[in-house]
């Protein structure tokens, strides 16, 4: 198999005054793949995708989307391609299909009934009618996925698009990703959320400071992934930490706030449970904290409110 | 180097999609005159135009003593053409920048404002297009403003006061066939000036991106301008100013006619217009769009 590119982007670096906001960054991705870029806020991911639409030149490094750079084709780069970079903005004193038919002025145009499809298809056509001004913001994410579609994309670039919706909101814009992505089309994904990518996405770029920390499958970012962890509150607090010393295979520590915290394989830490029972230290809460991706997500992203729980190394010093 | 070890190395590169149908030259302008008439403001500052200058013209008309101290004031009570003149003085000081940046200098800036520069620059159509789209937006509503206004102006006057003969302002009688036709010579004499507040306006509405300053600036800027006008020991600027470019109708009206000053007016808007123009474009195609 020998799958070809949709972006490939070399050695891109972008500078805001003294502030290094992407840093000789290299992403591959490939066609017909869901590709997800994940980092937290800061790290660089918005940029990176916005010097793929254009809308901000690197300094240094070539992005190319189906092999052709903005120096060489300029707006053309953009065919077959479309997104939108964070929240999807519309003008608010025209209709959700107003606008829609605006743009696909700006497209060129777009085959007869195709607007009514992409209407259908991201649930909006009952509403399309109504001023965007009055729209929430689930309805406009929803516009903004509508506005790409008439594109007909072959690369669809979606910045945080679960950002701001409500759980049902969140599960109705994954699952439209994936029905999306269903389709054959290349999706790039930027989030925050390791559970969406890991939900959505084939592949993935973890960002950190505008560099690239990881780069790989999700299968492969499983490999790496902790022990999971978990929040512990007992009746004897100093004890409970007495006896995660004697468990070699765990990790407990207390936290500045004075909560507990637990890592290790659940094998181990099912035993440690089992000791704090017969200990007769009183189990108050145990709850699982982050799952094992995110762990090694904040973890990769050099999280310091989340380190202490999923740094085994610091974790073990910590607990003596 | 953050370097990405990735078998993609080795992989062809996907072939460009099939060109999309490309956008007319003309669609980006329909995109912007949709937009545009879809706001209330523009079609408020229409109905202003139509509408005020009726209003000024019955007020002065019903004044039992004209104003003599303003040019055609001494017979703006018993003259159509000599009120729709005096009008016509009176908008050039501030109404005329101020009609025309309430568009222009909006236009660039509420894409900042509503933070759709993403929305409109990820689609087939390039920023230069959009500028000149929105440019050619602008000045077309500027145009059909002085039309209006003009129109409203010239007409109600001369229902509400009548069509005598003017007197000229070297004391000379044109006759009223005459003097219709340059008073409409008079009020077009206004659109190269108002082009270049205009131009002043686009300027700063890409430049503040906030589109207060690109309604506002230009008017302060119209009234510094006739201040510094107005001041001793500046006869070389003046000329260069946009508002004197403003006054250079007042050669129709005298005996000889001299037409000197309105192709003064003429290059100095056009200057102003190439300089405003020239440089927003170059701000708008050289910045990162970084907000919305």
């Amino acid at each position: 198999m020998n799958p070809a590119l949709a972006v490939d982007a070399r050695g891109v670096t972008k500078t805001f005054g003294s502030v290094r906001a992407v840093d000789d960054i290299s992403v591959q991705v490939a066609a017909g793949e869901v590709y997800g870029v994940l980092g937290p806020n800061g790290a660089g991911k918005t940029t990176f995708l916005r010097m793929l639409f254009g809308l901000i030149r690197p300094d240094s490094g070539t992005i190319r989307v189906f092999g052709r750079t903005w120096d060489e084709a300029g707006v053309e780069v953009l065919d077959g391609v479309a997104g939108f970079i964070e929240s999807p903005r519309f003008y608010p004193y025209l209709t959700g299909r107003a606008n829609l038919a605006g743009l696909t002025l700006l497209d060129g145009g777009t085959p007869p009934g195709l607007l009514e499809e992409v209407l259908d298809v991201v649930e909006m056509s009952d509403r399309a009618d109504q001023l965007v001004g009055g729209y929430s913001y689930g309805m406009r994410q929803r516009l903004g996925v509508a506005a790409s579609l008439l594109r007909e994309p072959r690369l669809l670039v979606l910045d945080e698009p679960a950002n701001g919706l409500d759980p049902a909101g969140i599960r109705d814009m994954r699952a439209l990703v994936k029905r999306l992505a269903g389709r054959g089309l290349t999706v790039l994904l930027s989030s925050h959320d390791m559970e969406e990518v890991e939900e959505i996405c084939d592949n993935v770029t973890i960002m950190t400071r505008g560099t690239v920390a990881f780069h790989g499958s999700i299968a492969e970012l499983r490999t790496r992934a902790p022990d999971p962890g978990h929040a512990l509150a007992t009746t004897d607090d100093d004890r409970a930490l007495a006896l995660g010393a004697e468990h070699p295979r765990i990790s407990v520590t207390r936290d500045p706030e004075g909560a507990l915290a637990v890592t290790g394989p659940p094998a181990a830490v099912s035993s440690y449970v089992g000791a704090l029972v017969r200990a007769d230290v009183g189990l108050l809460a145990f709850t699982p904290a982050h799952t094992p991706l995110e762990a090694l997500f904040f973890m990769l992203t050099d999280d310091p409110t989340h380190q202490s729980l999923h740094r085994p190394d610091r974790v073990r010093v910590a607990a003596r | 180097m953050t370097a990405v070890q990735t078998s993609a190395d080795a992989r062809a590169v996907e072939p460009a999609p099939a060109p999309r149908r490309r956008p007319s030259a003309l669609a980006a302008l329909r995109w912007e005159v949709r937009k545009l008439r879809a706001q209330r403001r523009a079609k408020a500052v229409l109905l202003v135009a139509l509408v005020a200058p009726a209003v000024i013209v019955v007020v002065i008309h019903g004044q039992s003593r004209p104003p003599k101290d303003t040019l055609f004031g001494r017979f703006a009570t018993e003259n159509g053409f000599a009120l729709s003149l005096l009008v016509l003085g009176f908008a050039s000081q501030w109404v005329l920048p101020l009609l025309t940046s309430i568009v222009a200098g909006d236009l660039f800036a509420s894409e900042d404002q509503h933070g759709t520069w993403k929305t409109v620059l990820t689609r087939s159509t390039s920023r230069s297009r959009l500028f000149w789209a929105k440019t050619a937006t602008a000045v077309g509503f500027a145009a059909l403003v002085l039309l209006v206004l003009a129109a409203s102006t010239i007409v109600s006057s001369l229902l509400a006061v009548g069509h005598q003969p003017l007197t000229g302002l070297t004391g000379q009688t044109v006759p009223a066939a005459d003097a219709l036709r340059l008073v409409a010579v008079a009020w077009a004499t206004m659109l190269p000036p108002t082009l270049a507040f205009t131009g002043v306006a686009i300027l700063l509405s890409v430049w503040s991106r906030n589109p207060a300053v690109g309604i506002a600036a230009p008017v302060v800027l119209g009234m510094v301008m006739q201040l510094v006008g107005a001041l001793g020991g500046v006869e070389a600027l003046r000329p260069l100013l946009v508002t004197t470019s403003f006054e250079s109708w007042h050669g129709l009206f005298t005996q000889p006619v001299f037409t000197g000053p309105l192709l003064d007016g003429l290059l100095v808007s056009a200057a102003w217009c190439g300089f405003t123009l020239a440089t927003a474009f170059v701000l708008l195609r050289r910045r990162d769009i970084t907000g919305g």
